[in-house]
């Protein structure tokens, strides 16, 4: 349902991707591991067009994110209003959270899918606390941000996105700035959120995480697919010397 | 000598002109109402100026933000009362001139429309870019990102030093008197003419501007805290 396709970008001089394709399946969960500035989070931000590939493409459900076919066939940036249209479909969740520090919990939630989806408010009250629900802070609605904990504003970022029912769930290395017992409250709702088929992409630096419930893992070095596969495969028996090092440098 | 003393201090002399003092400090709210809705809307447009991308509009925005903030809030109301007419007469061929009203408007939105411009632009640029990511990345057009993310947010961050703003503003509504703008001090000067009393009538008029500063401007901080109060952390 996803397929990257030799993703290339470019910061300047510096090369951050150097041609990146994969594929990601309905209801599989997909990890990027790497080092810093292996070009894990770059990735993702492109698949969300939060960055714009320098060359390659990206198709959600076969339908291009960068580019389109003007009446002349001749292959068109795509306009923002059609990117914002095919975003919808993937909800993205950042390390630093990024809720809006003027609404409540409740506000956070049902903002896009009232203001973009066009739900009455009713309807969008009801969905958002049913995401609040799947995230177990049900009772934290009318809440702001400012008086949640780290891990609770995540499960909150994880509901507003989940409340635009999106074909696919993007983590950027969610738990990053997170204590290790607010990590374990959120990986435990990704990990629900998988085994209900939620199609999941997540850049993280949990191991454990990516070996237990990821489908796929990919090793990213360098702007560069080093390794792909199965976890058990991939952390069993890592062919490449670097994703050995690196396994053994976070398994300890 | 007793006698005497108790006429200098006699209030009944409020009363008796109440209906032109009174309207004497409503010139001074309508005047100050009109100066800082001018101020609001141009210093949005200095400070969008000051964060554009061109490097032209850039030092437009900073050129206004210099030019008025610096300048005298009475040197400004001259001016623009009694040499801004001239100028526009001389371009137009015309005898032009401005009702006082309207110069003291002019002259203080432009001032203030500086400070203003300062205030809207750290308080745009305090909004981290992720926020904005975060709504376009759930789909939000950048009409929606500005009205529901960025000026909420701008609003509150500016708060308390806008109150700040608005209190110097309306005590710069004072001086509009010496252009003949009939506020509470030009009614208090017409009287005092007329009985020659300035004791009551001048320290009348010092505590009636000062409660009122006092009164709202406290009461708005109340409020502007409590209200920012649950947004930060």
């Amino acid at each position: 349902m996803i397929r990257v396709l030799n993703v290339h970008k470019r910061f300047g001089t510096l090369e951050v991707l150097k041609g990146v394709s994969f594929e990601v399946h309905r209801g599989n969960v997909v990890s990027m591991i790497g080092a810093s500035g292996s070009g894990k989070s770059t990735l993702l931000r492109c698949i969300n067009h939060l960055e714009v590939p320098t060359a390659g493409d990206i198709l959600i459900d076969g339908e291009s994110l960068c580019w389109r076919v003007d009446a002349g066939g001749k292959r068109k940036p795509r306009r923002l209003s059609e990117i914002n249209r095919i975003r919808r479909e993937l909800g993205i969740v950042f390390q630093q959270f990024n809720l809006w520090p003027h609404m409540t919990v409740l506000g956070n939630v049902i903002e896009a899918p009232q203001r973009v989806r066009g739900m009455s408010r009713k309807e969008a009250v009801d969905l958002g606390q049913a995401c609040l629900r799947r995230v177990h802070l049900a009772d934290k609605v009318d809440e702001y941000p400012a008086r949640l904990s780290g891990g609770q504003q995540q499960r909150v970022a994880i509901a507003r996105a989940l409340a635009m029912q999106p074909k696919v769930m993007l983590f950027d290395e969610p738990t990053s700035s997170l204590d290790p017992e607010l990590t374990v409250e959120v990986l435990e709702v990704m990990r629900e959120l998988a085994d209900d088929g939620t199609t999941m992409i997540v850049v993280t630096h949990e191991i454990g995480f990516a070996k237990d419930v990821s489908d796929q893992v990919m090793f990213l070095h360098n702007g560069l697919i080093e390794e792909q596969g199965p976890p058990a495969q991939l952390f069993g028996a890592p062919r490449s010397e670097r994703l050995r090092q690196f396994v053994s440098k976070h398994l300890q | 000598m007793s006698n005497s003393l108790r006429e200098f201090f006699d209030l009944g002399i409020f009363w008796e002109y109440r209906s032109v003092l009174l309207r004497g400090l409503a010139v001074n709210f309508y005047v100050f109402l009109a100066a800082a809705a001018l101020a609001l809307s141009v210093g949005l447009g200095a400070a969008l100026l000051r964060i554009s991308r061109l490097r032209i509009l850039r030092t437009l925005g900073t050129l206004h933000v210099e030019i008025f903030r610096n300048a005298p809030e009475y040197v400004m109301i001259v001016w623009v009362h009694f040499v801004l007419p001239l100028l526009i007469g001389l371009l137009l061929h015309t005898r032009f001139e401005f009702n006082p009203f309207v110069s003291a408007m002019i002259a203080l939105g432009f001032v203030y429309s500086g400070y203003f411009a300062e205030t809207f632009r750290a308080g745009i640029e305090a909004i981290p870019i992720a926020h904005l990511e975060a709504a376009r990345s759930l789909g939000m057009g950048e009409g929606l990102v500005l009205r529901r993310i960025v000026l909420p947010q701008v609003v509150r961050r500016m708060l308390p030093e806008s109150i700040n703003q608005f209190i110097s503003l309306f005590k710069a509504t004072t001086i509009v008197y010496l252009i003949a703008v009939p506020d509470l001090m030009y009614q208090v000067s017409m009287i005092t003419q007329e009985r020659m009393r300035p004791l009551p009538l001048y320290s009348g008029a010092a505590l009636t501007y000062f409660a009122i500063v006092l009164m709202v401007g406290s009461s708005l901080r109340v409020l502007a805290d409590r209200w920012r109060a649950r947004i930060v952390a």
